[in-house]
């Protein structure tokens, strides 16, 4: 009973001899693989830095991993969709909870602000500072004077904002809501501080005030508009909205931030398929490269291919030969390219400066140094499609090999 | 019984609408212990025939049997196993794997019986001593002489215990000592483990080492004699 040709030690002793041939020809094949992996997996860890950086901006200054609303509040995010002593609720069910790191109950309106020198569209975020800090980033943000707590009728505002009302640290304004009940009404602030985040939407058009002042101010009591919810891990949090369902007492609601933002998350997943598009590219690149090498040294060993076969090697061992040949080539070229890749992104742990673009970039929430990251997930699906196209690559000189006469063959000289 | 024969093998190539009649009805046994030449000008049929009798080409007409077995029943992968365990082969020249070294070209053909390693390399060794090159085991073919690949190729060709040897003018890229002492070596060969061989030549010299005498002309056996 022959053995199977691909596990022959013979075919891949000769394949692996082969491949050391040529050996300016090996070196150029493999270095055209390796620069296209090499170019591919530092775009695509770019790209994905990116991507994440977006993602973990939206989830670390506004979404959180999980918000429970008032049932409804997910269609009309409006004050009429409240949870009634919403920090009594979060302590009570969330304090306790396994996989929870932090929550933080927030009151959120819109309203608009004034300086005397111009008057802004906000959003209106009343945050208590300690829990707020746990759930978001803002307060590590700062640039100028404190996060909220520097006694009452202290704003916080981001630096955008703040040159967009002229004001500086100390400078008054007036913020004008509606408030639970639709009527109109407004109270004076200084600016207690300036933040500066990667995302310019929130820099821009975000007033954070106390929880307390800003029930007050919308005339909520006690109920808030939302509590943001981080989990321990990321991964887990489909698990956790489990949990908290099973826990929500009529009226309310919890969603993750994929629910809260599915453009988010398609724009993750848009990239991962845009990814495949350049792949296919590169190995697409690399499967002519390897076929035209393959089909170069079938034709120059056509007598040699013939003495081997008139010896007594089947012809599947010939076609497991080429195989073999091409597997080698691809493995080694992918390695060589992975390697630089993972060499490349270890020089840049300290991030790539964007700073040129940043301009443009943190209207995504993109800050202006990435860090360019290789997941293994990334990595192990690309490389068994490449090493498919080795094998599909390698069928065409294979294909020449096996339709060699020996007869003919060994004739030649 | 007859190891190898062909009977009314007629072998025709066409090549772009012209048909060159290489065998015309040959008639042959070849039987075991033989040393037997296969002579003739060039172009009467020479290779052609040990093609055919070697499982590297099927007649046009007519059948070739080997250990009485008929070849045209066979498929490539059969065909392909017969040449392994049944034939020997060495050409003219080129014939060994140039990135392999002596003892693994001889190796290569037992690999491919699937011999264990540990005998195929004792056995290799062996065969390269008993063809007087045991110094060279390790040497690639490259940075051989002719006379030593030939040598080589004989000890490859003999190592998988075939029952015959088909050699197509072995001797002619050598200069006539080294075609004279290639030649002892095989007829040492057959005389001492009773190998067959079936080799082909145009060389006189070559031809009177023979014991058994078939000639070929324009694809016709016309004369076969033994001394
Ligand atoms: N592949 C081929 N195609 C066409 N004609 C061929 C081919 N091989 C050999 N011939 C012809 O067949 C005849 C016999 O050739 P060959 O068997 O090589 O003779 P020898 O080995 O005695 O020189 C010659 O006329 C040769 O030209
Ligand atoms: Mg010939």
């Amino acid at each position: 009973m022959p053995r199977p040709a691909l596990v022959d030690a013979t075919v891949w002793r000769l394949a692996w001899r082969n491949v050391g041939r040529h050996p300016r020809r090996t070196a150029i094949v493999l270095v055209a693989i390796a620069v296209g992996i090499w170019g591919v997996f530092l775009t695509m860890a770019l790209n994905f830095a990116m991507v994440f950086q977006m993602v973990e901006t939206a989830i670390s200054t506004d979404l959180g991993h999980l918000q429970v609303h008032a049932a409804g509040f997910d269609r009309s995010p409006g004050l009429e969709h409240r949870i009634p002593d919403g920090e009594a609720w979060g302590e009570r069910h969330l304090d306790d909870l396994p996989g929870v790191r932090a929550w933080a109950a927030r009151v959120r309106g819109d309203g608009l602000v004034y300086s005397p020198r111009a008057s802004v569209g906000v959003r209106v975020l009343g945050v208590d500072p300690e829990r707020e800090s746990g759930v978001s980033r803002v307060s590590g943000s700062l640039v100028e004077g404190s996060y909220l707590d520097g006694g009452r009728g202290r704003v916080l505002i981001g630096e955008a904002l703040a040159k967009r009302l002229s004001l500086g640290l100390g400078g008054k304004l007036v913020l004008s809501v509606q408030d639970v009940d639709g009527e109109m009404t407004g109270e004076a602030y200084r600016v207690g501080g300036l933040f500066r985040t990667s995302w310019s939407e929130i820099d821009r058009g975000v007033v954070f005030l106390r929880l307390d002042e800003g029930q007050r101010l919308f005339g909520l009591g006690s109920a808030v508009s939302e509590l943001v919810v981080v989990a321990e891990e990321r991964d887990r949090v489909e698990g956790l909205r489990d949990t908290i369902e099973t826990r929500l007492g009529d009226g309310l609601e919890v969603q993750t931030w994929k629910e809260l933002q599915p453009l988010l998350d398609y724009m993750v997943s848009a990239f991962d398929q845009s990814a495949w598009w350049v792949y296919a590219a590169v190995f697409i690149a690399m499967a002519f490269g390897i076929a035209n090498v393959l089909l170069m040294a079938v034709y120059e060993r056509i007598r040699e291919i013939g003495v081997i076969m008139a010896v007594g090697m089947r012809p599947s061992r010939l076609v497991a030969m080429i195989l073999a040949e091409s597997l080698l080539l691809a493995a080694i070229g992918l390695g060589l390219g992975l390697g630089a890749a993972f060499a490349t992104t270890a020089a840049l742990s300290d991030g790539v400066d964007l700073s040129h673009f940043a301009e443009g970039l943190n209207a995504y929430g993109i800050g202006t140094r990435l860090v360019p990251v290789i997941r293994s997930q990334d990595v192990t699906t690309p490389l068994a499609v490449a090493l498919v196209t080795a094998v599909l690559a390698s069928l065409w000189p294979a294909l020449h090999a096996v339709r060699i006469r020996p007869a003919d063959a060994v004739r030649r000289v | 019984m007859a190891i190898l024969e062909a009977k009314g093998v007629t072998r025709v190539y066409e090549t772009r609408g012209v048909e060159t009649r290489a065998l015309r009805g040959v008639d042959l046994a070849v039987e075991a212990g033989e040393f037997t030449a296969l002579a003739g000008p060039s172009g009467s049929g020479k290779t052609t025939l040990l093609n055919v009798f070697g499982a590297l080409d099927e007649p046009t007409e007519g059948s070739v049997f080997l250990d009485g077995e008929d070849l045209s029943s066979l498929s490539p992968a059969e065909l392909a196993a017969r040449r392994l365990h049944k034939l020997g082969f060495i050409f003219q020249a080129y014939n060994l794997i140039p990135v392999l070294s002596a003892r693994e070209n001889v190796e290569f053909v037992m690999e491919l019986q699937g011999v264990a390693p540990a005998e195929r390399r004792e056995r290799a060794l062996a065969v390269l001593a008993e063809v007087g090159l045991g110094e060279l085991a390790e040497k690639r073919p490259t940075e051989m002489s002719g006379g030593q690949q030939q040598r080589v190729a004989v000890a490859r060709a003999i190592v998988s215990r075939p029952k015959v040897v088909l050699a197509d003018e072995p001797t002619a890229n050598l200069d006539s000592k080294t075609a004279s002492q290639l030649l002892d070596l095989m007829e040492q060969l057959n005389r001492d483990h009773g190998i067959t061989f079936l080799f082909s030549t145009h060389d006189p010299l070559v031809i009177d080492k023979a014991r058994r005498r078939v000639r070929l002309h324009d694809g016709r056996v016309v004369s076969d004699e033994r001394a």
